[in-house]
């Protein structure tokens, strides 16, 4: 097709890692949905119909972001502007580990400035092995300590914009692939790729019901994420426990039930990891009264990735079971602009 | 038969069989009286790969004495394994040696031929100094294969037709870099391209996507066989490619441990031709030729 004809949405950004650290938080299933607005555009994924994950990415992650929703169907351009909000998202499906492998073709997408090589190798293979780089990210801006980073990684992160590599984006609607260009740097290689896309299919949708909340929880990421990663991987179930917080005022007495507590069961035992409430740990802790709902603890770690580029957790529980985790992730180096993106989970609990 | 010499320059030989060492598990070398070839015919590895290598004694060798009843020639076939290992371990003791700063002239490394009871080896003596600074010695053994003069006629480089076109291509450290993150969509192969333009093209194809990525800004270097108005009758943004196996690509592009300049030269639809040379071109110890033949798929 012709370069001129009008495109749905054309993204472009000189620096890309942002961006991809978003879609790895919910890079564990080939088939993602898309679904574009005028304010940016959300990535869904869906896992054994009990756990889906999405992705935020609002325009201003990107230097130039045009939605044209009227550009795919010019035959409706006759209608009334005053059209509903869904018929103005583009939705489509696409592959996101080949859209991952297209970004990284460089191998500069997961890269914070002066990590080391080798962990930029390891990457890409393993669930746990490309965490490295994403938690360095969060460790130095989050944390603002980089103890097995090079000390100036944090300056470098701030101070080197022009190390990053290039994408363009742009998608001509329904039929036409999603066609990404990365460029490295000015004069080296460029990757033109085309990623096929799929109509959408219906997805899996969890409604969250924040008024029947029971157990309303704000931590670190870091806090989450070392608990996760201490439990050994063949643990099947992960049970959340929540307790209400003794009154305020009063010194929490050392016999009072845990505000907070993961309890995992697997095959060689059980593991019981107990938070303080102390404001230096759960930042917020609502609880109404004992829950206690479990889950299946490969779909919890799932999560991991996003725990690992996110600065903060949001975990709350309704009175159903349902799980939804919120990642707030490192705000773009943008100054003035609005929200942060995130990353939200939504989990099912086991029956039981 | 007699063959010896010392191995002055062992990381740079060990760069080299590490090159052409994940080829193939043995490989031939023919040792002549001015050059070292080391040869991996494409018979016993998967995708046709080979590689003809030419590397002149001087830069590697010192004290190179051969005699042999074929004109000075001695051809042997070897694991490149060990003959890795055994370079690997010559290294290590001379990097030992460097780091003490004691008398370079201590470390040595001597490969001969030798028979051991009815065997024929190739025997690696390396003198180097221990962690206390004591003089040791290792002998290393490897059995090989001394190929018959009816063997080493058989040994043909492969012939080719004249090459559509001829270009330098980017460091391979970084094209390796890109090709290995081609790997999950190059099942049907990737194909190899250029211009006289100076550009370059590695292509994939996969229902999931179509992935292209370029090079441009490089030199086409111009061959004394082409006569002047004959580049300039073709086309010059016209591409030339070929679709070649994506495991021989990577295997091809181990050498980037020992490559300076690397000429690439595709004959259409038939095959690469990659000149990996060791040291600068005008004046290279070596040059590593690697031929990547085409395969052939519907997908072309």
């Amino acid at each position: 097709m012709s370069e001129d004809q009008p495109r749905v949405l054309t993204a472009s950004v000189h620096d890309f890692r942002y961006f991809a650290a978003l879609l790895r938080g919910v890079n564990f299933a080939n088939r993602a949905s898309v679904s574009i607005t005028a304010d940016g555009f959300t990535v869904t994924v869906e896992e054994a119909r009990c756990l889906t994950a999405t992705a935020f990415v609002f325009s201003h992650v990107f230097d130039e972001f045009i939605y044209n929703p009227d550009a795919a169907r010019p035959s409706q351009r006759s209608q009334p502007e005053d059209e509903d909000d869904e018929l103005t998202a583009t939705a489509f499906e696409i592959p996101l580990g080949t859209l991952m492998d297209c970004l990284n073709i460089f191998g500069t997408a997961g890269l914070a400035p002066g990590a080391s090589q080798k962990k930029k190798r390891s990457q890409g293979d393993g669930d746990e092995s490309d965490g490295g780089v994403g938690g360095e990210r969060a460790n130095a801006k989050g944390k603002g300590r980089a103890d097995d980073a090079p000390g100036n990684t944090t300056l470098d992160q701030w101070f080197a914009p022009g190390k990053g590599t290039g994408m363009r984006m742009s998608y001509a609607g329904p039929g036409h692939p999603l066609t990404l260009l990365v460029a490295e740097e000015s004069g080296g290689p460029t990757a033109t790729c085309e990623i096929t896309t799929w109509d959408p299919e219906p997805r899996l949708e969890l409604a969250f019901d924040s008024d029947a909340a029971v157990l309303k929880i704000i931590l670190k990421s870091s806090w989450l994420r070392d608990a996760l990663s201490e439990i050994d991987p063949s643990t099947e179930k992960l049970t959340i426990i929540g307790n209400p917080p003794p009154p305020p005022g009063r010194a929490a007495r050392s016999s009072a039930p845990p505000c907070f507590r993961l309890k995992a069961v697997g095959q060689f035992g059980s593991t019981e990891m107990d938070y303080p409430n102390d404001r230096e740990v759960l930042e917020t802790c609502e609880c109404a009264r004992p829950v206690a709902f479990t889950y299946r603890f490969a779909h919890i770690t799932r999560a991991l990735r996003a725990l690992q580029s996110s600065l903060k957790t949001s975990l709350r529980i309704d009175d159903e079971g349902l799980l939804s985790l919120q990642f707030m992730m490192p705000a773009p180096r943008r100054p003035g602009r609005r929200s942060q993106a995130f990353i939200e989970f939504w989990c099912l609990p086991l029956e039981e | 038969m007699r063959f010896r010499a010392t191995i002055e320059n062992v990381d740079t030989f060990s760069k080299i069989v590490q090159s052409v060492e994940k080829l193939q598990k043995r490989c031939t070398i023919k040792f002549g009286e001015h050059e070292m070839r080391i040869i991996c015919t494409g018979d016993a590895n998967e995708g046709g790969i080979q590689v003809w290598s030419y590397i002149k004694v001087p830069s590697l060798f010192t004290d190179y004495r051969i005699q042999s009843n074929s004109g000075n020639e001695i051809c042997i076939s070897l694991p490149s394994e060990a003959l890795l290992a055994a370079l690997r371990s010559a290294a290590g003791s001379s990097s030992v040696q460097n780091s003490s700063s004691a008398v370079a002239a201590d470390m040595q490394a001597i490969m001969k031929l030798a028979k051991k009871g009815e065997k024929s080896v190739l025997s690696f003596e390396i003198t180097g100094l221990t962690a206390m600074g004591r003089s040791i010695t290792v002998i290393q053994h490897i059995l090989i294969d001394v190929l018959r003069h009816s063997e080493v006629e058989r040994l043909k480089e492969p012939l080719c037709p004249e090459p559509d076109v001829h270009i330098l291509l980017p460091p391979l450290g970084k094209l390796r870099t890109v090709v290995e993150r081609l790997r999950p969509l190059a099942a049907d192969g990737v194909i190899f391209r250029a211009n006289h333009s100076g550009e370059l093209q590695l292509a994939v194809n996969t229902e999931n996507a179509r992935v292209e990525v370029g090079w441009g800004g490089l030199t086409n270097p111009a061959m004394s066989t082409q006569s002047q108005d004959d580049s300039d009758a073709k086309d010059p943004k016209r591409m030339h490619g070929v679709l070649v196996s994506h495991k021989c690509l990577l295997k091809f592009l181990n050498s980037h441990v020992v490559s300076t300049t690397t000429i690439a030269c595709i004959c259409e639809n038939h095959c690469v031709i990659l000149y990996v040379y060791i040291g600068n071109v005008a004046d290279a110890g070596g040059v590593l030729t690697y031929y990547i033949p085409a395969k052939f798929d519907d997908g072309m």
